[in-house]
Protein backbone atom coordinates (compact mmCIF):
# COMPACT_ATOMS: atom_id res chain seq x y z
CA UNK A 1 0.00 0.00 0.00
CA UNK A 2 1.78 3.43 -1.12
CA UNK A 3 1.77 6.28 1.13
CA UNK A 4 -0.94 8.21 -0.09
CA UNK A 5 -3.46 5.39 -0.01
CA UNK A 6 -2.63 4.48 3.32
CA UNK A 7 -3.04 7.86 4.08
CA UNK A 8 -6.07 8.16 2.59
CA UNK A 9 -7.31 5.21 4.03
CA UNK A 10 -6.63 6.16 7.64
CA UNK A 11 -8.33 10.01 7.00
CA UNK A 12 -11.46 8.17 5.77
CA UNK A 13 -11.24 5.59 9.12
CA UNK A 14 -11.14 8.53 11.14
CA UNK A 15 -13.63 10.24 9.09
CA UNK A 16 -15.89 7.17 9.76
CA UNK A 17 -14.71 6.59 13.42
CA UNK A 18 -16.56 10.01 14.55
CA UNK A 19 -20.36 9.30 13.93
CA UNK A 20 -22.86 12.47 14.20
CA UNK A 21 -23.67 13.00 17.72
CA UNK A 22 -27.78 13.18 18.06
CA UNK A 23 -28.65 16.74 19.68
CA UNK A 24 -30.84 15.22 22.48
CA UNK A 25 -31.49 18.90 24.25
CA UNK A 26 -27.63 19.75 23.98
CA UNK A 27 -28.93 23.28 21.90
CA UNK A 28 -31.83 23.76 24.59
CA UNK A 29 -29.22 23.75 27.36
CA UNK A 30 -26.83 26.06 25.68
CA UNK A 31 -29.53 28.75 25.02
CA UNK A 32 -30.39 28.21 28.58
CA UNK A 33 -26.87 29.28 29.74
CA UNK A 34 -27.02 32.20 27.31
CA UNK A 35 -27.36 35.98 29.10
CA UNK A 36 -31.25 37.46 28.24
CA UNK A 37 -30.95 39.71 25.63
CA UNK A 38 -30.59 43.47 25.65
CA UNK A 39 -34.49 44.90 25.35
CA UNK A 40 -35.01 47.60 22.70
CA UNK A 41 -35.83 50.23 25.81
CA UNK A 42 -32.61 49.62 27.30
CA UNK A 43 -31.43 51.32 24.14
CA UNK A 44 -33.03 54.67 24.74
CA UNK A 45 -32.69 54.56 28.06
CA UNK A 46 -29.36 57.04 27.87
CA UNK A 47 -31.42 59.40 26.06
CA UNK A 48 -34.83 59.16 28.46
CA UNK A 49 -32.03 59.97 31.58
CA UNK A 50 -30.86 62.94 30.31
CA UNK A 51 -34.13 64.37 28.70
CA UNK A 52 -35.18 64.15 32.24
CA UNK A 53 -32.15 65.44 33.84
CA UNK A 54 -32.57 68.46 31.26
CA UNK A 55 -35.94 68.79 32.17
CA UNK A 56 -35.72 68.78 35.56
CA UNK A 57 -32.64 71.30 35.54
CA UNK A 58 -35.11 74.26 33.33
CA UNK A 59 -37.94 73.71 35.67
CA UNK A 60 -35.48 74.22 38.76
CA UNK A 61 -33.92 77.52 37.02
CA UNK A 62 -37.88 78.65 36.25
CA UNK A 63 -39.32 78.04 39.26
CA UNK A 64 -36.04 79.59 41.66
CA UNK A 65 -36.72 82.95 40.21
CA UNK A 66 -34.49 82.52 37.61
CA UNK A 67 -32.26 80.58 39.35
CA UNK A 68 -30.93 84.10 41.43
CA UNK A 69 -30.09 81.33 44.28
CA UNK A 70 -26.95 80.02 41.59
CA UNK A 71 -25.89 83.49 41.93
CA UNK A 72 -26.30 83.85 45.69
CA UNK A 73 -24.55 80.14 46.17
CA UNK A 74 -21.25 81.02 43.37
CA UNK A 75 -20.75 84.44 45.67
CA UNK A 76 -20.83 82.55 49.02
CA UNK A 77 -18.41 80.21 47.28
CA UNK A 78 -16.02 82.91 46.59
CA UNK A 79 -15.70 83.69 50.23
CA UNK A 80 -14.81 80.63 50.96
CA UNK A 81 -10.77 80.34 52.25
CA UNK A 82 -8.34 79.06 49.89
CA UNK A 83 -6.94 76.12 52.34
CA UNK A 84 -10.74 74.33 52.11
CA UNK A 85 -10.98 74.50 48.25
CA UNK A 86 -7.45 73.24 48.08
CA UNK A 87 -8.22 70.25 51.18
CA UNK A 88 -11.64 70.11 48.66
CA UNK A 89 -9.98 69.15 45.23
CA UNK A 90 -7.32 66.74 46.83
CA UNK A 91 -10.06 64.57 48.62
CA UNK A 92 -12.14 64.79 45.30
CA UNK A 93 -9.34 63.70 43.64
CA UNK A 94 -8.40 60.83 45.86
CA UNK A 95 -11.99 60.06 45.88
CA UNK A 96 -11.95 59.43 42.23
CA UNK A 97 -8.51 57.60 42.22
CA UNK A 98 -9.76 54.94 44.81
CA UNK A 99 -13.01 54.56 42.09
CA UNK A 100 -10.68 54.07 39.74
CA UNK A 101 -8.84 51.32 41.12
CA UNK A 102 -11.12 49.55 42.41
CA UNK A 103 -13.17 49.34 39.35
CA UNK A 104 -10.07 48.12 36.97
CA UNK A 105 -9.55 45.50 40.25
CA UNK A 106 -12.69 44.54 39.86
CA UNK A 107 -12.67 44.65 36.26
CA UNK A 108 -9.05 42.44 36.11
CA UNK A 109 -10.41 39.60 38.19
CA UNK A 110 -13.44 39.48 36.19
CA UNK A 111 -11.81 39.17 33.02
CA UNK A 112 -9.36 36.90 34.77
CA UNK A 113 -12.21 34.70 36.24
CA UNK B 1 -33.21 28.75 1.25
CA UNK B 2 -31.12 28.41 4.45
CA UNK B 3 -29.11 30.73 5.85
CA UNK B 4 -25.48 30.34 5.83
CA UNK B 5 -23.44 30.58 8.91
CA UNK B 6 -22.38 34.60 8.34
CA UNK B 7 -25.76 35.17 7.72
CA UNK B 8 -26.68 33.66 11.35
CA UNK B 9 -23.76 35.34 12.59
CA UNK B 10 -24.86 38.85 11.12
CA UNK B 11 -28.53 37.91 12.73
CA UNK B 12 -27.04 37.54 16.25
CA UNK B 13 -24.81 40.68 15.72
CA UNK B 14 -27.27 43.02 14.78
CA UNK B 15 -30.63 41.50 16.56
CA UNK B 16 -29.21 39.60 19.46
CA UNK B 17 -31.39 36.64 17.57
CA UNK B 18 -30.86 33.53 19.74
CA UNK B 19 -33.18 31.47 17.57
CA UNK B 20 -30.72 32.51 14.72
CA UNK B 21 -27.66 31.27 17.59
CA UNK B 22 -29.55 27.78 17.98
CA UNK B 23 -29.61 26.89 14.49
CA UNK B 24 -25.39 27.55 14.71
CA UNK B 25 -24.95 25.65 17.43
CA UNK B 26 -27.57 22.77 16.18
CA UNK B 27 -25.36 22.74 13.09
CA UNK B 28 -21.92 22.40 14.84
CA UNK B 29 -22.74 20.76 18.13
CA UNK B 30 -21.74 17.47 16.76
CA UNK B 31 -18.46 18.18 15.26
CA UNK B 32 -17.66 20.17 18.77
CA UNK B 33 -18.49 17.59 21.38
CA UNK B 34 -17.04 14.74 18.83
CA UNK B 35 -13.42 17.20 18.92
CA UNK B 36 -14.30 17.27 22.96
CA UNK B 37 -14.50 13.53 23.69
CA UNK B 38 -11.09 12.92 21.55
CA UNK B 39 -9.69 15.25 23.26
CA UNK B 40 -10.81 14.55 26.80
CA UNK B 41 -10.62 10.86 25.35
CA UNK B 42 -14.05 10.04 26.15
CA UNK B 43 -15.32 11.61 29.34
CA UNK B 44 -18.53 12.51 27.80
CA UNK B 45 -19.92 14.71 30.77
CA UNK B 46 -16.67 16.30 30.84
CA UNK B 47 -16.63 16.78 26.81
CA UNK B 48 -20.69 18.23 26.66
CA UNK B 49 -19.61 20.65 29.24
CA UNK B 50 -16.40 21.75 27.67
CA UNK B 51 -18.97 21.77 24.53
CA UNK B 52 -21.82 23.66 26.57
CA UNK B 53 -19.44 26.20 27.80
CA UNK B 54 -17.54 27.04 24.61
CA UNK B 55 -21.10 28.17 22.63
CA UNK B 56 -22.01 30.06 25.64
CA UNK B 57 -18.16 31.58 24.97
CA UNK B 58 -18.81 32.22 21.35
CA UNK B 59 -21.93 33.66 21.73
CA UNK B 60 -20.83 36.20 24.47
CA UNK B 61 -17.59 37.00 21.84
CA UNK B 62 -19.68 36.84 18.67
CA UNK B 63 -17.95 40.00 18.23
CA UNK B 64 -14.73 39.18 17.60
CA UNK B 65 -15.74 37.02 15.16
CA UNK B 66 -14.42 38.91 12.41
CA UNK B 67 -15.02 36.38 9.07
CA UNK B 68 -11.63 36.18 8.44
CA UNK B 69 -11.77 32.03 9.23
CA UNK B 70 -14.72 30.31 9.08
CA UNK B 71 -17.32 29.92 11.74
CA UNK B 72 -16.07 26.66 12.34
CA UNK B 73 -12.57 27.37 12.70
CA UNK B 74 -13.25 29.96 15.00
CA UNK B 75 -15.73 27.79 17.28
CA UNK B 76 -13.24 25.17 17.35
CA UNK B 77 -10.43 27.72 18.73
CA UNK B 78 -12.86 28.30 21.52
CA UNK B 79 -13.91 24.80 22.62
CA UNK B 80 -9.81 23.84 22.33
CA UNK B 81 -8.83 26.60 24.90
CA UNK B 82 -12.01 25.88 27.03
CA UNK B 83 -10.63 22.30 27.04
CA UNK B 84 -7.03 23.74 27.61
CA UNK B 85 -7.92 25.74 30.61
CA UNK B 86 -9.89 23.31 31.75
CA UNK B 87 -6.79 20.62 31.67
CA UNK B 88 -4.77 23.55 33.41
CA UNK B 89 -7.18 23.81 36.07
CA UNK B 90 -7.44 20.13 36.75
CA UNK B 91 -3.20 19.75 36.44
CA UNK B 92 -3.46 17.11 34.35
CA UNK B 93 -2.42 18.76 31.28
CA UNK B 94 -2.99 15.88 28.47
CA UNK B 95 0.14 15.17 26.97
CA UNK B 96 2.00 15.46 30.27
CA UNK B 97 1.68 12.23 31.59
CA UNK B 98 1.52 9.85 28.24
CA UNK B 99 4.12 6.69 29.33
CA UNK B 100 1.42 6.58 32.87
CA UNK B 101 -1.22 7.02 30.20
CA UNK B 102 0.00 3.95 28.33
CA UNK B 103 0.76 1.65 31.20
CA UNK B 104 -2.65 2.67 32.58
CA UNK B 105 -4.32 0.97 29.41
CA UNK B 106 -4.71 -2.74 29.96
CA UNK B 107 -4.32 -4.17 26.03
CA UNK B 108 -7.10 -6.85 27.07
CA UNK B 109 -9.66 -4.35 27.58
CA UNK B 110 -8.82 -2.64 24.38
CA UNK B 111 -11.68 -3.91 21.75
CA UNK B 112 -10.93 -5.47 19.11
CA UNK B 113 -13.12 -3.87 16.05
CA UNK B 114 -11.41 -1.09 13.97
CA UNK B 115 -12.86 2.01 15.47
CA UNK B 116 -12.14 1.11 18.96
CA UNK B 117 -8.21 0.00 17.80
CA UNK B 118 -8.40 3.50 16.03
CA UNK B 119 -9.86 5.76 18.81
CA UNK B 120 -7.51 3.69 21.37
CA UNK B 121 -4.68 5.10 19.53
CA UNK B 122 -5.78 8.28 18.77
CA UNK B 123 -6.04 8.21 22.97
CA UNK B 124 -2.44 7.45 22.75
CA UNK B 125 -1.24 10.38 21.08
CA UNK B 126 0.13 13.35 22.85
CA UNK B 127 -1.85 16.24 22.74
CA UNK B 128 -0.49 18.18 20.25
CA UNK B 129 -0.56 15.68 17.69
CA UNK B 130 -4.19 14.21 18.86
CA UNK B 131 -5.67 17.80 18.65
CA UNK B 132 -4.16 18.39 15.15
CA UNK B 133 -4.72 15.02 13.81
CA UNK B 134 -8.37 15.32 14.91
CA UNK B 135 -8.63 18.63 13.12
CA UNK B 136 -7.44 17.89 9.97
CA UNK B 137 -7.96 14.44 9.08
CA UNK B 138 -11.27 13.79 10.88
CA UNK B 139 -12.99 17.83 10.42
CA UNK B 140 -11.64 17.93 7.36
CA UNK B 141 -9.71 21.56 8.36
CA UNK B 142 -7.02 22.75 6.08
CA UNK B 143 -3.48 22.99 7.96
CA UNK B 144 -3.82 26.39 7.58
CA UNK B 145 -7.57 26.71 9.56
CA UNK B 146 -6.07 24.27 12.17
CA UNK B 147 -3.45 26.52 12.82
CA UNK B 148 -5.58 29.20 13.62
CA UNK B 149 -8.07 27.02 15.88
CA UNK B 150 -4.80 25.97 17.55
CA UNK B 151 -3.32 29.41 17.53
CA UNK B 152 0.45 27.49 16.55
CA UNK B 153 2.26 28.41 13.30
CA UNK B 154 1.52 26.11 10.69
CA UNK B 155 4.65 24.12 10.38
CA UNK B 156 3.79 23.26 13.85
CA UNK B 157 0.14 22.05 12.40
CA UNK B 158 2.21 20.13 9.68
CA UNK B 159 4.75 18.67 11.82
CA UNK B 160 1.91 17.43 14.51
CA UNK B 161 -0.22 16.06 12.34
CA UNK B 162 2.52 13.94 10.24
CA UNK B 163 3.82 12.38 13.22
CA UNK B 164 0.52 11.59 14.47
CA UNK B 165 -0.53 10.17 11.34
CA UNK B 166 3.17 8.05 11.14
CA UNK B 167 2.09 6.73 14.80
CA UNK B 168 -1.49 6.08 13.95
CA UNK B 169 -0.80 4.28 10.59
CA UNK B 170 2.29 2.52 12.54
CA UNK B 171 -0.48 1.51 15.32
CA UNK B 172 -3.21 0.35 12.56
CA UNK B 173 -0.90 -1.51 10.03
CA UNK B 174 -2.70 -5.14 10.61
CA UNK B 175 -6.10 -3.01 10.03
CA UNK B 176 -4.67 -1.27 6.88
CA UNK B 177 -3.50 -4.83 5.35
Amino acid sequence: MNEQVEQDWLDRKLQEAAPYIEDDGFTARVLQQLPAPRQAGQFLRPFILVGMSALASALTYVLSDGGRFILVEMFRLTTIPTLWVVAFALASGMLVMAGGIFAAMSKSSHIQS
Amino acid sequence: MELTDAGLVARVLVDEDQHAFGELVRRHQSSVRGLLRQLTRGDIALADDLAQEAFVRAYKNIRGFRGEAKFSTWLYRIAYNCFREDARRRKELVGINEEQWQAEQDPQTVDPGLRHDLMHALSLLPLHERSAVLLCCQNGLSHDEAARALDIPLGTVKTNVLRGREKLKKTLAVWAQ
